[in-house]
């Protein structure tokens, strides 16, 4: 179980209001993925619902019940921090532990629960240690652990693995993934890296200065961005933006084409320009396009190895029925 | 050269410096200990140059052992030192703990906290035996003179009165007795003193991981648990920090004994230094050589407790 629902949330910190009224609802089961500029008020969204922040209107509710007012350890939420927040002078296990030890378990419940976790996260060799002398990704995996043993209702994970490396991220990416996979319990993950957001998510939320931008999955997100925004903070690398005469010949004030949708053609193209950075990387070929008289520069995919170089001319070719279209409030159009 | 040998020559300078500023007194006390040294003695006037044709052997240590008040001072000492660190400790984390939560005019308190730390330890014992813990005069004999005052005229009220007559009279306690000096000396060292712990430990405060306590809070522990389990520990460096430069302190307190009571009943082991010395230098340097060899004890047994209890 766990079904958080926020209904008309605001959070101001005196007189500043980082979360404007806010509505949202994550289902029981899902993973859900806050993304968004740095600022824009993820975490302190996470901290409203850990209840580790006070809301300063509207609801919150888990599984129909409100929680606006109940403590944080009464939620039966569990939370993982950026910076780990370990115990420093506890062992693993007795970091593991802390929680069901509040909670008054039973020590042979509690050794089974630690070795439980410490055996799905590759922790067993290390429970003696103390965390200084782990390294940051078993750090990660043992506030994990701490976060499994209590059986929550939901996980919420606040930018976990910007303290590691990026192979080791790729890794615990998988891990939480599965971790999902196989308990089945509601996750929300905070992160400002939308490649974590795209491959985790069931349901991502995009957020900009406390304003939900669109909520959907990954690929509904990608192919039907609601407004300029989404349009351009989904996909690697970024949409390009095309304004001016082009765009009106399309009935719209901005267009955008996500650059693997622009294909390169020998000669006469749609469109063309002058090569300025190309960047090889085997299984694609990114090219940085300038003086084509739509934006200063063009961002184009290709697949394979294209053997054009540096000032050489480029024919392109968008593919129209992945277009997209935005009018002067940066809205999506139809 | 080889790469070690670089550093420890430009080391060495410090080393010798420290080396000598320890050992010369410590090897002195140690030699004097072992020999009949006496300022003044007619009889045996050879017995007032240091020298080895008196060696004494172990005779200083066995004369100073059977000294009646020997037994006394050590006790003394320990109870001063002891229940000093005791309550500073526990009075420094109580004040750090509360003035480290934000509120209007804290920077005044703090410093109006460490101003004590700057009173002279002669000052400080004069104006507490006279002015505050005297039975008469101080504020001592002021605020019990008062209460009885206020008995006495409650004693005739209607009613009540009745229940005011089981009341005793209160007699203000004399600090300079022999029973209670001792613990005058514990009062206005700990006055002294506590400002120093509650520094440092408020620094040492600040420097508390938030995340941790909210990990905690999220984890379900309370106010206290969170207090025991994360703060106290995070503590421990800082109260054996504390434990260590108070005891190396205060077992050589003497401007307050001194004060207090002239040594009356309450002597500690400086004191009985400083009697020795009078005359039997012989004397006074085996007891500093006790002196050491306790605060050695005192130094091991309080950090090894200390270690024990709170990092678990
Ligand atoms: N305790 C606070 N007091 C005042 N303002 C705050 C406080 N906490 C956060 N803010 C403000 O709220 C806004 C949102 O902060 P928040 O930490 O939620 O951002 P974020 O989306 O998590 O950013 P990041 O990706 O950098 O972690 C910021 O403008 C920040 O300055
Ligand atoms: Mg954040």
């Amino acid at each position: 179980m766990g079904r958080i629902q926020l209904e008309n949330v605001t959070k101001s910190f005196g007189e500043t209001q980082v979360i404007p009224p806010l509505n949202l609802t994550i289902e029981d089961g899902e993973f859900a993925v806050f993304v968004g500029p740095s600022g824009c008020g993820k975490s302190t969204l996470l901290r409203l619902i850990a209840g580790l922040e006070d809301t300063t209107s509207g609801n919150i509710s888990i599984d129909g019940e409100d929680m606006t007012q109940v403590s944080p350890s009464k939620r039966g939420l569990a939370m993982v921090f950026q910076t780990y927040a370990l115990y420093p002078h506890m062992t693993v296990r007795k970091n593991i532990a802390f929680p069901m030890r509040m909670a008054g378990l039973s020590d042979a419940e509690q050794e089974k629960r630690i070795m439980a976790a410490a055996e799905s996260l590759n922790l067993v060799d290390y429970l003696d240690r103390k965390p200084a002398q782990l390294s940051g990704g078993q750090r990660q995996r043992v506030a994990i652990g701490r976060a499994i043993v209590r059986d929550p209702k939901a996980f919420l994970f606040d930018e976990p693995l910007s303290n590691l490396d990026a192979a080791l991220r790729v890794g615990m990416r998988i891990e939480i993934t599965e971790m999902h996979a196989r308990m089945g319990t509601t996750m929300i993950y905070v992160t400002h890296d939308q490649v974590e957001a795209m491959t985790m998510a069931d349901k991502i939320v995009v957020l900009q200065a406390g304003v939900i931008e669109q909520v959907g999955s990954p690929l509904d997100l990608y192919r039907n961005p609601r407004n300029l925004f989404v349009a351009g903070f989904i996909g690697s690398p970024k949409m390009n933006l095309i304004e001016g005469s082009e765009a009106t010949k399309h009935n719209a004030t901005t267009i955008g084409i996500r650059p693997e949708h622009i294909d390169v053609v020998p000669d006469s193209g749609t469109w063309s320009g002058k090569v300025g950075v190309a960047e090889h990387l085997g299984s694609d070929t990114f090219f940085h396009v300038h003086e084509t008289g739509l934006t200063e520069t063009l961002t184009v995919r290709a697949v394979g190895d294209v053997a054009l170089k540096h000032g050489d001319t480029i024919h392109l070719s968008p593919r129209l029925e992945e277009l997209h279209r935005f009018d002067a409030q940066g809205m999506r159009l139809s | 050269m080889s790469d070690r040998r670089l550093p420890r020559l430009l080391q060495s300078p410090a080393v010798v410096l420290l080396l000598v500023w320890m050992l010369i007194p410590l090897g002195m006390t140690l030699y004097f200990s072992f020999i009949r040294y006496v300022l003044n003695n007619l009889r045996r006037p050879e017995w007032t140059t240091p020298s080895l044709s008196n060696w004494r052997g172990l005779g200083n240590y066995e004369f100073v052992w059977g000294n009646k008040d020997f037994l006394l001072a050590i006790q003394n000492s320990l109870l001063i030192v002891c229940s000093i660190l005791f309550l500073t400790v526990i009075l420094g984390i109580l004040i750090a703990v509360l003035i480290n939560k934000a509120f209007a005019g804290r920077g005044i308190v703090r410093v109006l906290l460490i101003s004590p730390f700057f009173v002279m330890p002669a000052v400080n014992a004069v104006l507490w035996i006279n002015m505050i813990l005297d039975p008469v005069l101080g504020l001592q004999g002021l605020a019990v003179a008062g209460i009885n005052e206020l008995i006495d005229g409650l004693r005739t009220m209607p009613l009540l009165g009745g229940f005011f007559n089981l009341w005793p009279e209160l007699t203000p306690i004399s600090f300079r007795a022999t029973q209670t000096s001792a613990y005058a000396v514990i009062i206005m060292v700990t006055w002294q003193w506590t400002p120093f712990a509650v520094l440092i430990f408020m620094t040492s405060l600040q420097s508390e991981d938030q995340q941790q306590k909210e990990a905690a809070i999220l984890d379900g522990a309370g106010a206290w648990n969170q207090f025991r389990f994360l703060t106290l520990p995070h503590l421990a460096r800082p109260i054996a920090i504390v434990v260590m430069i108070q005891a190396i302190f205060h077992l050589s307190l003497y401007a307050e004994i001194e004060i207090v009571s002239r040594g009356n009943g309450n002597k500690n082991l400086p004191y009985l230094i400083g009697e020795f010395a009078n005359n039997n230098i012989g004397a006074a340097s085996a007891t500093g050589i006790y002196a050491v060899i306790l605060a050695n004890i005192v130094a091991i047994f309080l950090l090894r407790m200390i270690g024990k209890t709170l990092m678990e």
